[in-house]
């Protein structure tokens, strides 16, 4: 049942982008395209739901034996439990929904029915990735979802920006990739497989766990970062987030499924899938990219104006959060955080798809995309920047405001997920996800007394206050407010059913009834972390710590879930939390509120002047409006070492290769090919000569027998008739 | 009348034959040379059959006839060719006749 189901989820989008695929060869399409795969993705969407009664508390993997070379065996199958389940109806529900929405969005698009086509590979894709039980299969669902966004991000390739830009997305994650590759392979070499759990073989995890006495476990940490170095490119994390932004070039609607809900999350889902091998060094790797990205990616919105930019950094810093919260071991809270934001952030993108194309109704769709190349000539070096003066008329906020009368449903389904992803308290969703990885944070940070986890305590606390403020800046700016450009203003209206309707259903899975549902107690264990050890000079106390160290925090959070256990460390560790959650909870709701608030007098009240404060703090402004000068650094070291690297070879082949070359040539042709050539020449066509001359001479010589007059012969046969007479008689 | 009268004759025939075909420039004179060479041997044929075989062998006049008969068949092709060739070079003198020539 289980397997046809996964079966059914896997194929059913697949198919759609076969038919897509066969049809397009044969330059042939029948009406309403975007159904079909409209509907194979509600079909995967209705099992996925479905699976939600098919879990099991141990699951088993359903794996066949795909490639036997000697004594390696590479196994592919499916791997069912609530973390995967979990993804299925997270990818399936939101690409349903942007399926949905696209037939409003890319209506008139001269490629429609590719765009859908592409979903559908996407969705497939993704599908894949999330059902494998062994890293092989998720490195190829990787890979596809990685091609996939290559495409759709340079879906109107016919813009320079949009050509540049999925390149750059496609180069950047690559190097992720790379690391991500080697530490499989160590995996790999170290246990013969590429399992996760428990199949016909022995899987990595259970193998791992198995050698937690051999003491080193310097090559475990190293494989951990280097697969979370994956999920570094793949999630945008720091340092490879470049590419994230930039991908905004593509369709909105693919913004919100593959570059906001989706595949960023593969890398927060890769982490958590790797988090039985995760060891402390690898795990405090993992929370400082996320806690830095966070802080560092929430400076750089505050100061965007693009409306997809500052969407854009918004998901950098949350995807951080999210590998904060599995770097600190807060496993639940990591995938609770992924679940909600996958919702309210596809939302976010929907809506501002929404109010992209009201504004683009004045134009032929999409056609003036297609025309003002000349903004974007000056990419040089193939790196997209965002500069004021590239921002599309229609994403830039501050050609908006006023549009909550225009568009009342988009302003109010944005709202929502605005006030769910500031954290503001108890009734949305993002609140507590966000709230679940804060207290997760500050209760390590208080178990283990580790200073590392409080200053990304702070981190976080700090970034989760600028989120909020940036946020409402830009429900501020685009819908507050008077409108800043009246002939756009105008011409903007609420969008089609199509798109409407996905906003509103989004905005209702933004309230925590839905998520919740999910992420309780029972439902959701994090798996046992062998390799992490409380540190020493945590207060558990002596007698425990070996039990303490044998369950890592888990078991921690386990003794909580079951509502304590009698042992003392357990008690202590359970008290840890109960008040971190507390102390999280109550400076969360503070720094949301004061985001809020200052955003409300900044943009709202006009209070304040956002431009007096740029200029007061001008070298803070400036960094994060260069954006901490990541694409500056990359194009002058990175790129400009690549170009001076490539002129350096250019110039070796040119002067050592092409010299070499050309020496040879030269002595082959002055030395070998005159000596042959004089041989050719004086003997052997010598030889050839004389003899034709020879025969010349003779021949001319010898013609003269040859007069041509019969009587000459006749005479001369005569004389020899005589002269043989006369010698007969002779004898 | 002996054999060496015949002989005698023919040689003659021969011998002017033989003049009329080396010294000729006309190829009608050449032809009318060899039919007197034929006519020389066609003599001496006639002459070994009457006075040298026994009278009842007559193979030697018969080739004689033949002889005749041939050199009739050869006048009518050699004349043929003749015309032909005038035709073609406004000349029956063979040494005008040189196409072949290199």
């Amino acid at each position: 049942m289980v397997v046809s189901l996964i079966s059914i989820i896997l194929l059913a989008p697949l198919a759609a982008f076969v038919i897509f695929a066969l049809l397009g060869l044969a330059k042939r399409s029948f009406p309403r395209q975007d159904l079909l795969s409209t509907l194979a993705m509600l079909v995967a969407l209705g099992c996925s739901l479905y699976l939600i009664k098919e879990i099991v508390p141990k699951p088993d993997p359903h794996t066949v034996e795909w490639i036997s070379l000697g004594n390696i065996t590479l196994s592919m199958g499916f791997y069912l439990d609530s973390v995967t389940v979990i993804m299925l109806i997270v990818v399936t529900l939101v690409s349903s929904l942007v399926h949905i929405f696209s037939i409003g969005y890319m209506h008139g698009d001269p490629r429609y029915p590719r765009f859908f086509a592409y979903l559908s590979l996407f969705s497939f894709s993704m599908l894949f990735l999330v059902v494998s039980d062994n890293l092989l299969g998720i490195y190829i669902g990787w890979e596809l979802v990685g091609l996939c966004s290559y495409l759709l991000i340079g879906f109107w390739f016919e813009k320079d920006s949009a050509a540049n830009a999925c390149k750059k997305a496609f180069l950047t994650t690559r190097v992720g990739d790379v690391g991500m590759f080697i530490g499989m392979m160590m995996l790999f070499t170290k246990f013969n497989t590429l399992s996760l759990y428990d199949g016909a073989q022995e899987g990595i995890f259970t193998q791992a766990a198995a050698q937690l006495t051999t003491g080193d476990m310097v090559w475990l940490s190293i494989a951990g970062i280097l697969i979370f170095c994956g999920a570094i490119g793949k999630s945008a994390q720091m340092p490879l987030h470049t590419w994230l932004p930039d991908a905004m070039e593509g369709p909105t609607p693919v913004s919100a499924l593959i570059h906001a809900a989706t595949m960023v999350a593969a890398g927060v889902y890769l982490t958590a899938r790797m988090f039985p091998i995760l060891t402390a060094t690898s795990s405090l790797v993992i929370a400082y990219v996320g806690g830095i990205t966070a802080i560092v990616a929430a400076t750089i919105a505050i100061v965007r104006f693009d409306i997809k930019r500052v969407l854009a950094y918004s998901t950098i810093s949350q995807l951080g959060y999210m590998m904060l919260a599995i770097g600190a071991g807060s496993y639940v809270a990591g995938l609770f955080h992924l679940t909600t934001h996958a919702f309210f952030k596809a939302l976010l993108f929907l809506g501002s798809g929404s109010v992209i194309h009201a504004f683009h109704a004045m134009h032929a769709h999409h056609d003036e995309d297609h025309t003002d190349e000349a903004a974007h000539e000056h990419d040089n070096h193939g790196l997209v920047h965002e500069h004021g003066s590239e921002i599309p008329p229609d994403q830039d906020m501050r050609n908006m405001g006023g549009l909550r009368k225009k568009m009342p449903i988009t302003f109010i389904t944005m709202l929502i997920a605005t006030l769910s992803i500031s954290g503001v308290p108890f009734i949305f969703s993002g609140f507590w996800s966000k709230d679940k990885i804060l207290g997760g944070v500050l209760g390590r940070a208080m178990e283990w007394n580790s200073g590392h986890h409080y200053i990304l305590f702070v981190i976080a606390l700090c970034a989760a206050g600028i989120t909020a403020f940036y946020m409402f800046r830009l429900i501020f700016m685009t819908f507050f407010g008077e409108p800043r450009n009246q002939e756009m203003h105008n011409m903007a209206h609420e969008s089609p059913w199509t798109m409407t309707v996905p906003l509103i259903v989004l905005a209702a899975l933004s309230f925590p009834a839905v998520n919740h549902l999910w992420f309780n107690k029972n439902n959701f264990k994090p798996p046992d972390q062998p390799h992490i050890q409380a540190p020493q000079h945590a207060y558990v106390s002596p007698d425990t710590k070996i039990a303490f160290s044998l369950f890592g925090l888990s078991e921690a959070e386990a003794a909580e879930e079951e509502g304590g256990k009698d042992t003392e460390q357990a008690d202590k560790a359970h008290h840890a939390h109960e008040v971190a959650h507390n102390i999280a909870m109550v400076l969360s709701i503070i720094v949301a509120g004061l985001g809020i608030l200052l955003s409300w007098l900044f943009y709202h009240r006009r209070r304040f002047s956002a431009e007096s404060v740029a200029t007061t703090f001008r070298p803070a402004y400036n960094l994060f409006w260069n954006k901490y000068y990541f694409d500056e650094f990359y194009d002058g070291v990175l790129v400009a070492l690549t170009v001076w690297k490539s002129r350096l070879f250019a110039k070796f082949d040119l002067s050592i290769i092409d010299g070499i070359v050309n020496g040879v040539a030269t002595i082959t042709r002055k030395i070998f090919a005159a000596f042959i050539g004089f041989f050719d020449n004086r003997i052997v066509d010598g030889i050839v000569n004389r003899v034709a001359e020879v025969t010349w001479a003779a021949g001319g010589r010898i013609r003269r027998i040859q007069t041509g007059a019969i009587q000459t012969y006749l005479f001369v046969v005569l004389g020899g008739i005589v002269l043989i007479i006369l010698i007969f008689r002779a004898l | 009348m002996s054999l060496q009268h015949y002989l005698v004759i023919s040689s003659i025939l021969f011998t002017l034959g033989i003049f009329a075909v080396l010294t000729r420039r006309n190829a009608i004179s050449i032809l009318m040379g060899i039919e007197l060479i034929l006519n020389s041997c066609n003599l001496n044929f006639a002459a070994f059959s009457r006075f040298v075989t026994p009278p009842e062998n007559i193979d030697g006049q018969i080739i004689a006839i033949f002889g005749i008969v041939l050199a009739a068949a050869e006048a009518a092709v050699f004349l043929a060719i003749i015309l032909a060739i005038y035709r073609e070079f406004g000349s029956i003198r063979p040494d005008e006749v040189d196409t072949l020539k290199g």
